[in-house]
């Protein structure tokens, strides 16, 4: 079961994705790998109140009863784990991200960091929202490219090698938006200082 | 060529046979190149039956669908064959000119089997490709061969064996562009079992992109991170590898007098600071790396040449408790003339040290003594005295004296610079590795030491097999590809992607990457379960496992590595035995292939 160093980790995130308004109370859900199984949050936990006991141990690929317990988004989760080399998810509901996603195919960043660190975040349409296959299947196969995608109208995804890393990823997707959406309210022309950043189109 | 040049050369020694094979294009997409591509052409060549230093042994050299694309750090190779140190699959890569050059032949690998019956040389230059007579090379040290070959860097390039490699010494490498080395597990015994002293190249082929706008895009974005990435634009350039002796040290992760301590009271002496502020001559680059890592130094005494790297200043430093820092860096001179393995060196000698002092050979050998490094080096490489012994590797000295748990090996590999009770993770990457003890298949110093990606703790074991098994499927890709390690501690596997996109023209996604690095990790497994090993070898030596630190930031800690090795197995898809599973052998397309053996 979940160690007490990973216990604390899943704590501190989740409190700081929830204070930093990446999303609602009982929003958002995490997981990681460990071994051959998975632990993910407990459904309707909160995330910024997580206690030892909301946490549900569920195999990796197989079925078991963990499922009744654990996160609505778990299917999404296994997809992820199955598909990419991803050790850790994070879920969140970034605001001005999802306004972002509501009008573009894609979320280019327009800072020196964003630039850095994302290059792109590809949006997925998914019509089922929370939980379905064709969610699990669009997501899974967008972050086989990239370390976060935004479902369009929703959240996003992020992965890593430690739930630190994913959440990284996020915290940077809305830095990210908040410039764009900041920059595009003040309605000035953008001066290009980043040679070659056509580029990130085709990223 | 677009990323492979699509043939493999195949020379037999015995009956001096030169052919050229084509390249299975399905199997380069599945193993890319180097490290992958070896291991798979080795499954088929070399077989249980087949014993290191047997004739039917192959030699096969490999490059990957980068190498000389000018995509930084895209000059590396490799090297895989049967070792005769551990008698597992070995594969081992090096930098340098020679891979770029060989590859500029047009081919993607060389096979060379057999032996021949008098000493050789194989050269491949536009004249043509011939084994020649090469009697008056054979004794002749690693310089001094380089030289009478007419080593030019980026026209005409030598790789070759010193005495250690003619005289079987089991931890003997092949030297390439005179002080580059393929160095870990004897390979250079290998080539010295064929009679094959040196191989020079010269190749005019450009392997041009696919897609020239993309390939452009990548170099300045990979550039930008190498540069922006404060260890390969700053530590890595003014310290070399050694930047790193004086953070492990504090740590109490750095093995100290065979791993009885795993702190070094002289480690700032045999730093990267001191080697900066003392003996360094200047910094030098490997073909179309902006890093420039390697240290060109000279000793008060005058000698000159490349070194010492991290593992080697460590091996002959904190190993055998010397802190001579131009005893340690001439000792390393001397190993790459003579061509053999500066860490398997080191940490042997540092055995003998430990051995002499409780008695088990009678020798005046001592910690902290490095007179008489340079007499047991020579002695090793022409198999006399004690070197006679030393030449067989660590373990098979301590054994042969009664003493076995003083050797600090897995699978008879010695270790390196790291001690695993301060570095659980990295203990994990030692008791696993495919070709024995060995950082580079997996290092875990990036995450429990540097935070890269991310700091995790170094103490922690629940969830460590996952992140290992990340690390070790991407040094995997790394070795395939063929790029420098150096590389990725700034750059993503999906900068590696794009660029090989954009070289040959086929999409990979990152993920495609580390499938490749997982199905290499696993093939290199079943070799080795096809060899007789057992989970019993997936070990550490017994004081890492039982004695804890004494003293000093890892006090009190021992490798707890049984809990890390079930979860590992478990993340694998590998049953408690450490077979990979059924469907996971199908996952990987690995199914087939072992069907008829496994």
């Amino acid at each position: 079961m979940i160690d007490q160093r990973l216990y604390e980790e899943f704590r501190d995130i989740g409190r700081d994705i929830f204070v930093t308004g990446m999303t609602s109370s009982h929003g958002g859900n995490m997981s990681v790998r460990v071994g051959d199984k998975i632990i993910i949050k407990r459904r309707g936990a909160q995330l910024g109140r997580l206690k030892r006991t909301d946490f549900v141990e569920t195999s990796f690929k197989g079925k078991d009863s963990g499922i009744i317990r654990a996160s609505t988004e778990l299917i999404v989760h296994r997809a992820i784990y199955e598909k990419t080399s991803a050790l850790a998810v994070v879920h969140a509901h970034p605001r001005t991200a999802i306004v972002l996603s509501l009008s573009r195919d894609e979320i280019i960043p327009i800072d020196n960091e964003g630039s850095y660190l994302l290059r792109k975040i590809p949006v997925v349409t998914v019509e089922l929202a929370s939980g379905s296959k064709e969610m699990a299947e669009k997501v899974s196969d967008a972050l086989q490219g990239y370390k976060v995608i935004m479902q369009r109208g929703h959240g996003c995804f992020a992965v890593g090698q430690t739930l630190e890393e994913a959440y990284a990823w996020v915290s940077a997707l809305e830095e990210v938006s908040d410039i764009i959406l900041e920059h595009k309210l003040m309605g000035e022309e953008m001066i290009e200082y980043r040679k070659h950043s056509e580029g990130y189109k085709n990223w | 060529m677009e990323g492979w040049a699509g043939k493999i050369l195949d020379i037999d020694l015995t009956s001096g046979s030169i052919e050229t094979l084509p390249l299975d294009m399905e199997m380069a997409r599945l193993f890319l190149g180097g490290r992958g591509l070896g291991a798979r052409l080795l499954w088929d060549l070399v077989g249980p039956e087949v014993k290191p230093l047997d004739p039917e042994n192959a030699l096969i050299f490999t490059t990957g669908p980068i190498t000389a694309s000018s995509s930084q750090t895209s000059n590396r190779f490799n090297v895989s064959t049967k070792s005769p140190l551990t008698n597992t699959l070995l594969h081992a890569n090096s930098g340098g000119w020679w891979g770029m050059q060989f590859k500029r032949t047009g081919y993607d690998a060389m096979i060379i089997r057999g032996k021949s019956e008098t000493p050789v040389m194989i050269s491949i230059t536009e004249a043509g490709i011939s084994i020649d007579d090469a009697s008056d090379l054979w004794g002749k040290t690693v310089f001094e061969t380089t030289e009478a070959l007419g080593q030019d860097r980026n026209k005409r390039n030598v790789l070759c064996i010193g005495p250690a490699g003619e005289n079987l010494v089991r931890i003997a490498a092949i030297m390439n562009d005179k002080e580059r080395s393929l160095a870990r597990g004897g390979a250079g015994a290998v080539m010295g079992s064929k009679n094959l002293k040196a191989i020079v190249v010269e190749g005019k082929e450009k392997n041009k992109p696919a897609d020239k706008d993309q390939f452009k895009f990548m170099l300045y974005e990979t550039g930008k991170l190498i540069k922006a990435s404060p260890l390969t634009s700053q530590a890595l350039p003014e310290f070399g590898t050694t930047v790193v002796m004086n953070v492990v040290n504090e740590i109490g992760a750095l093995p100290t007098r065979n791993f009885q301590e795993s702190q070094f009271e002289d480690a700032h002496k045999i730093s990267g600071e001191t080697i900066t502020d003392t003996i360094l001559v200047k910094n030098q680059a490997c073909w179309a790396c902006p890093i420039t890592c390697t240290r060109i130094t000279k000793t008060a005494s005058g000698e000159e040449g490349e070194g010492p790297e991290f593992e080697s200043a460590w091996a002959f430093g904190a190993q055998c408790g010397v802190g001579d820092l131009d005893a340690i860096t001439e000792a390393n001179f001397l190993c790459n003339d003579l061509g053999i393995d500066t860490i398997s060196m080191g940490n042997t000698i540092g055995c003998a040290m430990e051995m002499a002092e409780k008695g088990f050979i009678d020798n005046d050998l001592r910690f902290g003594d490095a007179t008489k490094f340079k007499e047991l080096i020579r002695e090793t490489a022409y198999r006399e005295g004690l070197g006679d012994d030393l030449a067989e590797g660590s373990y098979r000295l301590a054994e042969k004296y009664g003493a076995p748990e003083l050797s600090m090996t897995v699978k008879k590999l010695e270790l390196p610079a790291y001690d695993p009770r301060g570095m659980q993770g990295q203990g994990l990457v030692y008791a696993t590795s495919n070709r024995g003890a060995c950082h580079e298949t997996g290092n875990m110093l990036g995450p429990e030491v540097l935070s890269l990606p991310r700091l995790i703790d170094r103490f922690a074991t629940q969830g460590k097999a996952g992140i290992v098994s990340v690390h070790q499927n991407s040094a995997a890709v790394i070795d395939s590809l063929v790029y420098c390690k150096f590389s990725a501690m700034a750059v993503a596997e999906e900068f590696f992607a794009r660029t090989l996109t954009a070289v040959t023209g086929q999409l990979f996604t990152a993920d495609d990457l580390m499938k490749v690095g997982e199905r290499v990790w696993n093939l290199e497994r079943l070799y080795n379960l096809r060899e007789g090993f057992t989970s019993a070898d997936d070990t550490l030596p017994d004081r890492l496992l039982n004695v804890p630190v004494a003293e000093g930031p890892s006090e009190g800690f021992v490798a707890n590595l049984d809990p890390m090795l079930v979860e590992y197995y478990q993340f694998r898809g590998w049953d408690e035995n450490g077979v990979p599973k059924p469907e996971k052998l199908e996952e990987l397309g690995l199914a087939e292939l072992v069907q008829p053996v496994m």
